[in-house]
């Protein structure tokens, strides 16, 4: 099944809408760890020729990340300085610790001292580097610091230096102990303070700016693409609102809570943060930017949508169109093109919850390829492909559109919309029942470097899209019989998704599928049974179409069949395809288990032409092997084999194990009841090829542990080997019959009638 | 202990108000006890009840608090550490506090450490280093009083008023159900101290909550719930409370006369808010206190002269108190110069920046100004100093209604709603937000319950029954032009109601369909009343008269049962309460 949802749609960090990464203005401020950097800077401009070349070259890259990057700690800049050049963190440590042991006036001597470095007639910096810039900004922020802020900003460098001290001296345990009194009153302090700690602990980290952005970012972006990396949703939550407390105006943190409360599921506070951010969103903007009133406009605008967006995510599509409404309209009165675009994509997606026109999402095509935004264009175009795929159109101009999209892709480095792609592609050959096809794929996107990782450094991403691809895997394997691997890649899904995650129902569902597979093979009924409840929450179609699969084993036909025919009439009604076809074949299975073929057959014949009009090989191999048995029962047999040669190529090449044994196990039927009216020379050639072939079903059947299916093919066997008068082999099928048939219940329908 | 021996007299106060000399002589002891700790509003807070009752012949005053050994080993420290304190000396004072033991100084020492770090904590704000900084600025001293504080708490050493300082500094410290607990301790070993009362009211944040809490038996309980029956917006209970402390003698004490005032002001019921605002204003008339409300009833009525002259008064008494801006804010704002209004409640914002009215009212005079952002931005602010402010919510909703988004003003609308389920501007606003949307169904739910709580504006009704016409449910719209003009005529308002006409038309027109002509023809004679529907009124007439002729020959029941004949050719307003449309027969 192919699977694109539109929580896609919802990305973020909006390429082309709202989110960008600051809005307020950067200020900079001098703070301890920036006067270290300073010093750091200081030494290095005096070390001059004393360092080696490697060194320099080592500092230098350093230096950037270190200028741009959130606060650190004492220690952790001077391990980072000492792994370039040991020498020159020492004599940085000693400056900083002269300092901040020293008085204000060494302070302010300090950055008297630094604007020399621009003097001279050949400076030690340029005025308009990287480092002249930081330089000079630092001079300046400094210069206008009040005569309290002067002395504020020296207590927190000897704060930032003696922070560090007493880390490592509880780490060397040598610290001196002259003053026992004050000793004792540190004690006692910091033995009150513990219980205190636990209840503070939210606002125990005051963050920098810098740092708080950083936070965000980092957050924001795990949260998209590796959950499980994120803080759990009650920390962030928790570090939000310490953010909030100490800077109400930070709106950024209001949009992560939102994220973060989706997360969850809390529709009350995702609404509350929401509408938050964008009131604080539109003061911002409407300050931040010139033309005031584009700006501000413009965030009504996405308020609108992204508030549309969170209902539909808690599935409230008609408040979710309400508020759609509201965002085109005013999207429309200021003539915003790329918000409309927006509007377009979710108005799609609302409509595809009631009907599946397409035309409205060919329209979001064509406009965003025109308006120039390739992420909508090729979500457009994915989700256009995914409904022509269910529609039946030809898979290669559906693949052609990809392959479309995908140069989009990569053109504009969009790697998230590649997995997607790739996620995309393995579905459709899943759908068309291209299993190595779908394998093939899905090892790709596995096995691919996404463009995300070289950036971030994250190694892998948990995206949406490999989850399905893994869940596709999973079934794949369980399906040749590989249970072992299946629950191996499973158990992987369950370490990556958690749960609690977002994605983590896809994985639920295959979990329970392949499970519920297996018992049916295994002919345990009652614990398939069990496993409805759990599919049946996570997709309820699947649900019943699987409890009216139990019902049929259980023999309890006419409760089977009413719930097939419901079935189909809804599904019918949805324009589930896939599933009607799997229904009409039940419903045939009922029939001709209920010895009524001739009803059966135009039932078969409806399902053949329809999974042959969409495509569905897969489908449509099984619906002719359906077809050729009831051929079979009616006399003709001669006739189904011949159909049987047209099913058995496909079945071989890309069908489950189950099919595989089955088709076989019917060739070799089919060939005893046609070898018949042949004289007694090809008679035996006949019986003895079926016999080969029973060994081919009999392999598939015990790969899959279809303890009955083997059961039935032994006894045929026997039968065979009896009637050419081979005793030895017939008695050894015999034997094992015998033992099977012991272990496993007698079965309602005669033996030789039933074909799966 | 002597000391806790004064607190057991002062703390067994009884719970009825039968001996108001006793109360009296509590309430004067209390306000010495808390001036002599610097705690100055609990101060006045008693002299001015003490100051209602009756005089105390010289026999019965109460004698001065008897000095124990302790104290008068810490007189010096504490009368040198005093005069420090009244000059906002506070690290001095505590200086030379240090190491007393008795109550009083030790109070006055924890006191003056707690304000002196508050202070500093306000000088920081001013010149903080970075941005994110500012609201990280805390009061340092916090934490060490607390472990103090909490030590003395755990040996049970503190009197009513060291309960009171743990208290404040457990809030402080956001720690909310330790504060609670301290101030409920605070009010049963004294239960006098106003202060602690009145912190409490800032913690109890709903009506279950309140009941939880086990709390003295004494005649202070009636003043507390009283008032935190206004603060949680039950109105006729704290009016009860209020009225029945009148009753036991308290009639003259100001404080209650303007928290009256101010209940009256809650619900909306203007005429006796200002007369009871008048009243208190001749009794005290350098009062600042509550005028803030006082010019909001003043400006709601648009009573331009009283509010012009309330707001030079108060300028003249003080002007830069918070109340006197916002007097003179509202002042400008009724006299249409917004941002004059808007500079003034800015400067009351910078005098307080937790005073809540003013950012909604900042926010209106933006919205007036038609400079949304920063409306918007002013009502996030009040909800952020206190998210039950109704009024931000809103004005919040409002803003984007003007920006024509009535599905997301909706989100803002149904939190008002909430904090007011019985407030009729709420419904209607969302009624005609869902009206908007074309979600009638809502919409229709919210205008009945609009109506059903006690329409202020009478809007609903009207409203309604026109939805109900556009939905062509003439009976139900019938049915609330006839509630609507009842409700008109019963409260026999003069104001020129422009949808009476309509109701009078739309029901001549449907009793005229029903064949009922009686109903309809004086229904249509009203019409004639009015300058719009006075020609559609006359036609009607003809035609009703036509049919009838065609119909029926009798035609003895011309004199209509429901309107007399008088009223019928007078103009439109009928003075006495006569129940015009009493037409419930007709309806099948």
């Amino acid at each position: 099944m192919a699977s694109v949802h539109e929580s896609l749609y919802f990305n973020p960090m909006m390429t082309n809408g709202v989110v960008h990464a600051n809005v307020f203005g950067i200020k900079d401020c001098v703070t301890p760890y920036k006067m270290a950097l300073l010093v750091l800077l200081s030494e290095l401009g005096r070390a001059g020729a004393q360092l080696s070349l490697l060194e320099r070259r080592r500092l230098n890259r350093l230096l950037l990340p270190l200028l741009q990057g959130p606060d650190m700690t004492l220690s952790r800049l001077h391990k980072a300085i000492e792994e370039s050049c040991p020498h020159l963190a020492n004599s940085v440590k000693i400056r900083i610790k002269l300092m901040a042991e020293g008085e204000l006036k060494d302070m302010e001597q300090f950055f008297d001292d630094l604007s020399d470095s621009f003097t001279g007639t050949e400076p030690e910096v340029h005025k308009t580097s990287v480092v002249g810039l930081f330089l000079r900004h630092m001079i300046l922020a400094y210069n206008k610091l009040s005569f309290s802020q002067v002395y504020k900003l020296y207590t927190a460098l000897q704060q930032y230096y003696q922070h560090d001290e007493k880390k490592n001296g509880i780490d060397e345990t040598d610290m001196e102990l002259t003053n026992t009194e004050e000793l004792e009153g540190k004690m006692e302090k910091e033995e009150l303070d513990v219980p205190l700690r636990e209840e503070e602990i939210s606002c125990s980290g005051p963050l920098s700016q810098k740092q708080a952005e950083y936070f965000l970012s980092q957050q924001a972006s795990l949260l998209k693409n590796d959950e499980t990396k994120a803080l759990t949703p009650a920390l962030l939550q928790k570090e939000l609102n310490s953010l909030l407390k100490f800077n109400p105006d930070f709106a950024e943190a209001h949009y992560l809570s939102y994220l973060n409360s989706l997360r969850v599921q809390d529709v009350f506070s995702s609404t509350h943060s929401l509408l938050h951010y964008f009131d604080r969103l539109i003061l911002t903007g409407a300050e931040s930017k010139s033309n005031g009133d584009e700006g501000y406009g413009r965030s009504l605008r996405y308020a609108a949508l992204n508030l549309a967006a969170l209902h539909c995510r808690f599935g409230h599509y008609q408040q979710a169109e309400l508020a759609l409404q509201e965002a085109i309209r005013i999207a429309q009165e200021s003539n915003d093109h790329v918000c409309l675009q927006h509007c377009l994509s979710w108005l799609y997606i609302l409509e595809q919850k009631r009907s599946d026109s397409c035309v409205l999402l060919e329209h979001s095509v064509k406009k965003a390829v025109h308006f120039g935004l390739p992420y909508l264009a090729s979500l457009g175009i994915q989700s256009l492909v995914q409904q022509r795929a269910f529609a039946g159109k030809t898979a290669n101009k559906l693949m052609d559109a990809l392959k479309d999209s995908d140069l989009l892709h990569w053109k504009h480095s969009l790697s998230e919309l590649i997995d997607i792609s790739i996620a995309q592609k393995t579905a459709i050959w899943r759908l068309y029942g291209r299993s190595t096809m779908a394998l093939q794929q899905a090892q790709m996107l596995l096995s691919m470097n996404s463009l995300e990782a070289v950036n971030v450094g994250v190694q892998q991403n948990n995206t949406e899209s490999f989850a399905v691809v893994l869940c596709h895997l999973a079934e794949l394997h369980a399906e040749q019989g590989c249970f072992a691997a299946a629950s191996e890649i499973l158990k992987h899904l369950k370490e990556r998704f958690p749960p609690n995650s977002q994605h983590a129902q896809l994985w639920m569902l295959f979990d329970q599928k392949i499970q519920f597979d297996r018992a049916m093979n295994d002919g345990k009924y009652h614990v398939a049974d069990s496993f409805i409840a759990g599919i049946t929450a996570l997709n309820s179609i699947e649900g019943v179409y699987r409890k009216a699969i139990v019902l049929k084993a259980q023999n309890q036909m006419s409760e089977a069949h009413k719930l097939l025919q419901k079935l189909l009439i809804h599904c019918q009604n949805i324009k589930n395809t896939e599933m009607v076809i799997s229904v009409l074949l039940s419903i045939a299975e009922l029939y001709w288990r209920s010895s009524c073929h001739t009803i059966a057959l135009p039932v078969l014949l409806q399902a053949l032409a329809l999974s042959r009009e969409y495509r569905l090989q897969y489908l449509a191999s099984e619906t002719v092997l359906n077809l050729a048995f009831s051929q079979l029962i009616l006399g003709i047999p001669e006739q189904a084999l011949n159909i049987l040669h047209m099913a058995i190529e496909p079945i071989l090449a890309h069908g489950a194990v189950l099919d595989k044994g089955c088709a076989m196990f019917l060739v070799a039927k089919c060939q005893v009841a046609s070898a018949t009216s042949y004289t007694p020379q090809k008679k035996a050639e006949a019986l003895e090829s079926a016999i080969l072939n029973l060994n081919e079903a009999k392999t598939y059947f015990a790969k899959v542990d279809c303890k009955e299916q083997l059961r039935d093919v032994l006894y045929f066997q026997a039968r065979l080997f009896h009637t050419l008068g081979k005793t030895q082999e017939r008695n050894k099928c015999a034997m094992l019959f015998r033992q099977m048939h012991q272990e496993l219940p007698a079965h309602g329908v005669p033996l030789i009638n039933a074909f799966k | 202990m002597a000391a806790a021996a004064v607190v057991a007299g002062l703390g067994s106060c009884s719970c009825d108000f039968s001996d108001l000399r006793e109360i009296k002589k509590q309430l004067l002891s209390v306000a010495e006890r808390s001036r002599e700790r610097g705690l100055q509003h609990s101060g006045k807070w008693a002299s001015e009840l003490a100051f209602a009752l009756d005089p105390l012949p010289l026999s019965e005053l109460p004698p001065a608090p008897a000095l124990t050994e302790e104290d008068a080993r810490d007189l010096d420290a504490y009368t040198l550490a005093k005069s420090y304190f009244d000059l906002k000396e506070y690290d001095r004072a505590a200086y030379f506090l240090r190491g007393c033991k008795s109550q009083k100084a030790y109070f006055l020492y924890m006191y003056s450490r707690y304000l002196s770090g508050e202070k500093k904590k306000d000088d920081e704000t001013v010149d903080s280093l970075g941005p994110l900084e500012k609201g990280q600025v805390k009061n340092e001293a916090l934490r060490e009083l607390r472990v103090e504080l909490g030590k003395k708490h755990k040996a049970q050493e503190l009197d009513g008023f060291g309960l009171y300082l743990y208290g404040v500094v457990l809030r402080k410290l956001d720690l909310v159900k330790e504060a609670t607990d301290a101030f409920v301790e605070a009010a049963h070993v004294l239960p006098l101290h106003w202060g602690a009362w009145l912190e409490l009211c800032n913690l109890i944040t709903d009506k279950e909550m309140l009941k939880s809490l086990s709390l003295p038996d004494t005649w202070m309980k009636e003043f507390f719930l009283a008032h935190i029956y206004t603060e949680l917006q039950l109105i006729e209970e704290a009016l009860q409370k209020y009225q029945s402390l009148i009753d036991a003698g308290f009639s003259k004490s100001t404080y209650i006369i303007s928290q009256i005032a101010v209940a009256y002001h809650n619900i909306r019921d203007i005429d006796k808010a200002l007369s009871i605002f008048n009243e208190l204003r001749k009794q005290d008339p350098y009062r600042i206190e509550n005028m803030d409300t006082f010019s909001n009833l003043l400006y709601v009525r648009s009573m331009k002269p009283e509010l012009s002259y309330l707001a030079h008064n108060l300028c003249e008494i003080d002007k830069y108190r918070v109340e006197t801006c916002c007097v003179i804010g509202n002042y400008y704002s009724l006299r249409s110069q917004h941002e004059k209004a808007a500079l003034y409640f800015q400067r009351a914002l910078k005098l307080n920046p937790r005073y809540l009215g003013a950012w909604t009212l900042m926010g209106h005079e933006y919205m007036e100004m038609k400079n949304t952002s920063a409306a918007i931005q002013a009502y996030r602010h009040a909800i952020e100093v206190n998210k039950r402010d109704y009024r931000a919510w809103y004005g919040l909703g409002q803003t984007y209604e003007i920006l024509k988004m009535p599905f997301y003003c909706l989100y803002y609308y149904r939190r008002a709603h909430q904090l007011r389920p019985n407030d009729s501007r709420m419904l209607v606003a969302l009624g005609e937000c869902y009206e908007k949307l074309n979600q009638l169904v809502e919409a229709k739910k919210c205008y009945w319950r609009a109506y059903a709580v006690g329409d202020v504006e009478k809007m609903a009704l009207v409203k309604l029954a026109k939805l109900h016409e556009q939905l062509n449910e003439s009976e139900q719209a019938a049915q609330c032009y006839i509630k609507y003009i009842q409700d008109i005529y019963s409260c026999g308002e003069i104001v020129e109601h422009l949808e009476v006409s309509t109701a009078f038309r739309y029901l001549a027109q449907y009793y005229f369909k029903c064949k009922l002509w009686d109903e309809a023809s004086a229904c249509a004679q009203k019409c004639c009343a009015f300058n719009d529907t006075r020609e559609e009124g006359k036609a009607l007439l003809r035609q009703i008269l036509q049919l009838r002729n065609q119909g029926e020959t009798s035609s003895t029941e011309i004199s209509a049962p429901f309107f007399l004949p008088a009223s019928l050719s007078s103009n439109n307003t009928p003075t006495r309460r006569v129940s015009p449309l009493n037409l419930s027969s007709v309806t099948p």
